[in-house]
């Protein structure tokens, strides 16, 4: 005996009902569980499917499915790195290599021109942070209204679309600004400061507009059920 | 999981090697597959197998397929070209450490 589609139905509302949010692993488990249901019935085909899917979920543990949702969020946050590293790459590799050194060169001569007013390095930094929480609002807010539209999440999406473990690194330019204090700072803390800021509008830049704007590529290829649903 | 401390570690390997001979499969397969293999001995539980799965899949080893089966989407896994050749290493080193295990547990008492 098979599942009917009023039961897988119940099976992806049965995963919502405990804490999986994400579509992608809904959809797993659910064939997960609709197999290990059937297989059931073929034993006992007495059994109720609430009485079967109950017997099933018990083999999870006392957690459920949240260590598999939790493992899957660092797997798919590790691809995401990946992701941004490989991006990286590319500003330092032949050509773009010219046009990243150029700026950071660049960014070095204003600092050392600029060398009384270090408020203007602090400047910079400040002016990144606010583009990087900007933009991520503006993401997330975009992100959001077509999850409502489609009625779907996608782990990989929400990681691209805001909630990135790289909004972490907010934290470094917040640090370096603080750290600023107007004394006569040597050529080669000048350029670690050009080759960090450089780094940091690289990275704000693949974050918020490289990777979303190939984010459909992306899906698509960590899901090929992406089309199917969508 | 039977005794899964002892097993836990070779899970991937176990996968992987599943996967290297039976093409692509997917979750819920690779459980039963085991159990019978194993004939009941060894137990795959769902908490393990998918984080696994998950993980081979971020890190290049697999690559996923679906297909609408039973009114229902159906994940299947595969390994790709970097994966096979992983798995050749990891089954040798899986054998080396099966090979110093019983080396150790039932050492040679006659020399």
């Amino acid at each position: 005996m098979k599942l009917n589609a009023e039961q897988v139905e119940r099976l992806y509302a049965f995963t919502r009902q405990h804490y999986v949010e994400y579509y992608d692993l809904q959809t797993e488990l659910v064939d997960h569980l609709a197999n290990a249901i059937e297989e059931q019935w073929q034993q006992n085909p007495k059994l109720s499917f609430e009485e079967a899917l109950n017997i099933e979920f018990k083999k999870f543990g006392v957690f459920g499915f949240m260590e598999v949702v939790e493992k899957r969020q660092v797997a798919l946050n590790k691809k995401y790195n990946k992701l941004v590293l490989n991006e990286m790459k590319v500003f330092f590799s032949v050509p773009k290599i010219i046009g990243t050194f150029s700026a950071i060169g660049i960014v070095f001569y204003l600092l050392k021109f600029f060398q009384e007013g270090l408020e203007i390095a602090q400047g910079l930094f400040g002016i990144l942070i606010v583009v990087f929480i900007i933009g991520l609002a503006i993401l997330s807010r975009r992100n959001k209204k077509n999850t409502r539209q489609t009625g779907k999440k996608w782990l990989l999406k929400e990681i691209i679309f805001g909630y990135s473990s790289l909004a972490g690194l907010i934290n470094l330019p917040i640090q370096l600004a603080l750290r600023l204090n107007g004394k006569h700072y040597s050529d080669s803390s000048l350029i670690l400061f050009s080759l960090l800021l450089v780094l940091l509008c690289l990275t704000t830049y693949i974050v918020l507009v490289l990777i979303p704007s190939q984010a459909e590529k992306h899906l698509k290829e960590t899901y090929p059920e992406y089309e199917f649903v969508n | 999981m039977k005794n899964s401390q002892l097993y836990k570690g070779s899970l991937t390997t176990i996968v992987m090697k599943l996967l290297e001979e039976n093409g692509r499969m997917y979750g819920y397969e690779i459980t039963q597959k085991v159990k019978d293999i194993t004939k009941g001995e060894l137990k795959i539980t769902e908490g393990a197998l998918y984080p696994a799965l998950h993980k081979l899949e971020a890190e290049g080893v697999l690559e996923v397929e679906v297909e609408n089966v039973d009114n229902r989407l159906r994940k299947y896994y595969k390994l790709t070209e970097k994966g096979s050749a992983e798995t050749i290493n990891r089954l040798a080193e899986l054998e080396d450490f099966i090979r110093n295990m019983q080396t150790l547990v039932q050492p040679k008492l006659d020399y």
